[in-house]
C-alpha cells in the first residue's frame, strides 16, 4: 500500500510540474520537452520488449514509422478527418502490422529474431523510399495538425502550448497505462516467461501467444508515439522508419537503463537534450553520441537508472543486495 | 476402477538413439504409481513425453480414453496434468508467494489479462496461502526463492506443481539430494498433499517408493520389465537382477 501511494504521488507531482512548464519554458525548450515525451513513450514501448520480455529488436522503427506515415497519409488523403480518427486509423494499422509481423518473426529466438526485425525494418524503409506517390519518398510529407475537437468545443493545435498539453495528457496516460500493464496478469506473465519460460509452459501458459500479444501491444504503443512525432514536426520523412530510428530507441533504452520502468523515460530526457545541445555545437554530434553510448555500455551497463538506484541505496539505507539483477521483477511486484 | 491413464507402446528415439522401446502400462484413478529403474533407463524421457515436453516417436497416451500424446505442455496442464522437475525449476528471483501465485492464477484463467492484477485478487491469494501452508513454506513466503535451503526449494517445487490444482501429478525424483531426515519429512508431505490425486512418481530412493506407491513399474533399457504391487516387485527375480540387486 505504501509503495502504491508513493507511485501515485510521483505521478501527480510529475504531471503538475509538466503542466506549469509552458509558463516557465521558452518555446524552444517547450518544443524539446514535447519531443522528449514522444520519445519517452517510444522507448517505454521498446523496453516492454527488451527489458520485460527479453526480446532484442532492431526494427522497432517499423511501428513508429508506419504510424508516422499512416498519420500523414490519412490526413493528406482524407480531408476533414478528426484528430481522433487519425489516431484510431494509425494505431489500427500498427496493431495489425505488429500482429502480422509478430506472427512471422516470433517463431525465431535470440539473434535470429533480432536480425529478422532488422530485415523487415529495411524492407519497410525501402518501400517508404520507393513508393513516392504515397510516402513522398526522399521528400517526405508535410501536414498541418488537425484541430482538437472535443464535441462541445474545438481547440486549435497550431499553438505549441495547446499541442504540448495534448501530448502530455495522451502520451502521459499511455505511459501510465504501460506502467500499470507491467503489474497486470499479462505483464507479469511476460516477465515470468523471461525468468523461466519452460516452467510457464508446464503451468498452463501458452508462451507463444503471450509473446505475440506483447509484441503487438508494444508495436501499437510505439505507433502512438509515431503519430505524435508526425503531429509534432508536422512533417514525416523516411528517417522515421529508418534503421537509425530503431537504433535511437535502443540507445535511449540503454542510456536510461532497461531494468527499471522509468529508465527509458530518463533516457529520453538525456538523449534528446544531449542531441539538441551537441548538434548546436558540432555537426559531428552522432560521433559524440556514439562514443557516449560505447562508454556507457562498457562502464555503466545498467544505465543511468541503475546508477541512480545504487546511489539512492547508498545514501538512504537499504543496500541493494541483489546487485541490481532483475530489479524489474522486484519493482513490478505490487 | 477404470483405466485413468494408459501409456500405450511408447517409443522414443533421439536421432537414432532408442531411449524408449515400447513402454506400456496403465494407471488407475487415484493410484500412486512409481516408476523405478537404473540410471539411463529412460524415466525422465518418459515423463517428458507424458507431460508434453517431447512428442513420442510412436505410441499413444490415453487420458480417460482421449489420446493426449504430442499435445503441448500448456494444453496438458489445462487438462489437469502437472509435473515437478528433478532439477529444481522454480522462479528463483521471485518471492515464494509469487512462485505459487503464478500457477494459481493460471488455474483460474488469469493468464493474459490486460487490466486485472493477480496480487489484488482475494480468492487467488487465499488459495496461494493454503498451498504454502500445505507444503510448509508459509513462514518464508516473502523471501525470494533463491534464498531458500535446498529442502525448501524442493518443497517449493512441489508447491508449484500443486498450484494449478491438477488431478494427475508427475513427480520427478522429489527427494533427490535430500538427507535422510529431509526425505522422511518430504515423503510425509507428499503423501498428504497428493491425497485423492493420481500420482506418478520417479524415484531412486527405495524407501520412498515402497512407502508411497500402490503399484510399481520397473523401467529397464527403454521398456517396462514388470509392473506390479510393491510386495511382488520386491521378490521379483528379474527386478533384483536388473536393479535392486545392485544396491
Amino acid at each position: 500500500m505504501k509503495q502504491k501511494s508513493i507511485s501515485l504521488i510521483t505521478i501527480v507531482v510529475l504531471f503538475a510540474v509538466a503542466a506549469v512548464m509552458p509558463a516557465v519554458l521558452k518555446q524552444y525548450h517547450l518544443n524539446m520537452l514535447t519531443e522528449i515525451i514522444i520519445f519517452a513513450l517510444y522507448a517505454v514501448s521498446y523496453n516492454l520488449l527488451l527489458g520485460y520480455a527479453g526480446l532484442l529488436s532492431f526494427g522497432h522503427a517499423s511501428f513508429f514509422g508506419l504510424a508516422a506515415f499512416a498519420t500523414a497519409v490519412s490526413i493528406i488523403n482524407i480531408p476533414g478527418l478528426s484528430i481522433w480518427n487519425v489516431i484510431l486509423i494509425s494505431v489500427a494499422v500498427t496493431t495489425l502490422a505488429g500482429f502480422a509481423l509478430g506472427g512471422l518473426l516470433l517463431r525465431h529466438k535470440g539473434a535470429y529474431f533480432a536480425l529478422l526485425t532488422l530485415a523487415f525494418n529495411s524492407i519497410l524503409f525501402a518501400i517508404a523510399t520507393k513508393w513516392h506517390s504515397v510516402t513522398g519518398g526522399d521528400d517526405g510529407l508535410s501536414i498541418t495538425r488537425p484541430d482538437l475537437s472535443l464535441g462541445f468545443t474545438t481547440i486549435p493545435l497550431a499553438s505549441l502550448t495547446n499541442f504540448y498539453y495534448l501530448t502530455l495528457v495522451v502520451l502521459g496516460l499511455a505511459i501510465i497505462f504501460c506502467w500499470y500493464f507491467t503489474k497486470t496478469a499479462m505483464g507479469q506473465t511476460v516477465l515470468l516467461m523471461r525468468e523461466n519460460e519452460d516452467r510457464m509452459k508446464f503451468l498452463g501458459y501458452n508462451t507463444n501467444i503471450s509473446r505475440l500479444i506483447l509484441f503487438t501491444f508494444s508495436g501499437a504503443v510505439a505507433g502512438l508515439a509515431g503519430i505524435f512525432y508526425t503531429f509534432h514536426f508536422q512533417f514525416v520523412s523516411i528517417s522515421a522508419i529508418s534503421g537509425d530510428m530503431s537504433t535511437t530507441v535502443l540507445l535511449i533504452a540503454f542510456v536510461g537503463g532497461t531494468k527499471k520502468f522509468w529508465g527509458p523515460i530518463l533516457g529520453a530526457f538525456v538523449y534528446i537534450i544531449l542531441q539538441n545541445y551537441l548538434s548546436d555545437v558540432t555537426d559531428r554530434w552522432p560521433l559524440v553520441m556514439g562514443m557516449i553510448f560505447v562508454l556507457m555500455v562498457l562502464f555503466v551497463p545498467g544505465g543511468l537508472s541503475d546508477v541512480i538506484t545504487n546511489l539512492w541505496h547508498k545514501f538512504f539505507g537499504k543496500k541493494d543486495d541483489k546487485d541490481g539483477k532483475l530489479t524489474t521483477a522486484e519493482e513490478v511486484r505490487p | 476402477m477404470s483405466d485413468y491413464l494408459h501409456i500405450q507402446n511408447i517409443h522414443k528415439d533421439f536421432s537414432g538413439l532408442k531411449v524408449l522401446t515400447g513402454v506400456d502400462f496403465k494407471v488407475r484413478e487415484k493410484e500412486r504409481h512409481a516408476v523405478i529403474g537404473p540410471n539411463g533407463a529412460g524415466k525422465t524421457t518418459l515423463f517428458n513425453i507424458i507431460s508434453g515436453k517431447f512428442k513420442p516417436s510412436s505410441g499413444a497416451i490415453l487420458l480417460r480414453g482421449e489420446d493426449i500424446s504430442g499435445k503441448p505442455a500448456d494444453v496438458l496442464n489445462r487438462h489437469g496434468l502437472s509435473r515437478s522437475f528433478q532439477i529444481t525449476n522454480v522462479f528463483q528471483e521471485l518471492s515464494v508467494f509469487d512462485n505459487i501465485l503464478t500457477g494459481v492464477r493460471s488455474r483460474h484463467g488469469l493468464r493474459y489479462h490486460f487490466f486485472r492484477k493477480p496480487a489484488m485478487n482475494r480468492v487467488l491469494t487465499e488459495k496461494t496461502e493454503a498451498i504454502l501452508e500445505k507444503v510448509g513454506l508459509a513462514d518464508v513466503k516473502d523471501q525470494p526463492a533463491s534464498s531458500l535451503s535446498y529442502g525448501q526449494q524442493r518443497a517449493l517445487e512441489i508447491g508449484i506443481t500443486l498450484s494449478t490444482e491438477p488431478e494427475l501429478i508427475l513427480l520427478d525424483e522429489p527427494t533427490a539430494g535430500m538427507t535422510r531426515e529431509e526425505t522422511e519429512h518430504a515423503i510425509k508431505m507428499i503423501d498428504q498433499v497428493t491425497a485423492g490425486l493420481t500420482l506418478i512418481i520417479i524415484e531412486h530412493d527405495m524407501d520412498v517408493v515402497f512407502s508411497l506407491a500402490d503399484t510399481i513399474s520397473v523401467l529397464h533399457y527403454g521398456t517396462i520389465l514388470v509392473c506390479d504391487a510393491p510386495d511382488k516387485i520386491r521378490c521379483d527375480q528379474r527386478v533384483k537382477d536388473a536393479y535392486l540387486g545392485e544396491g
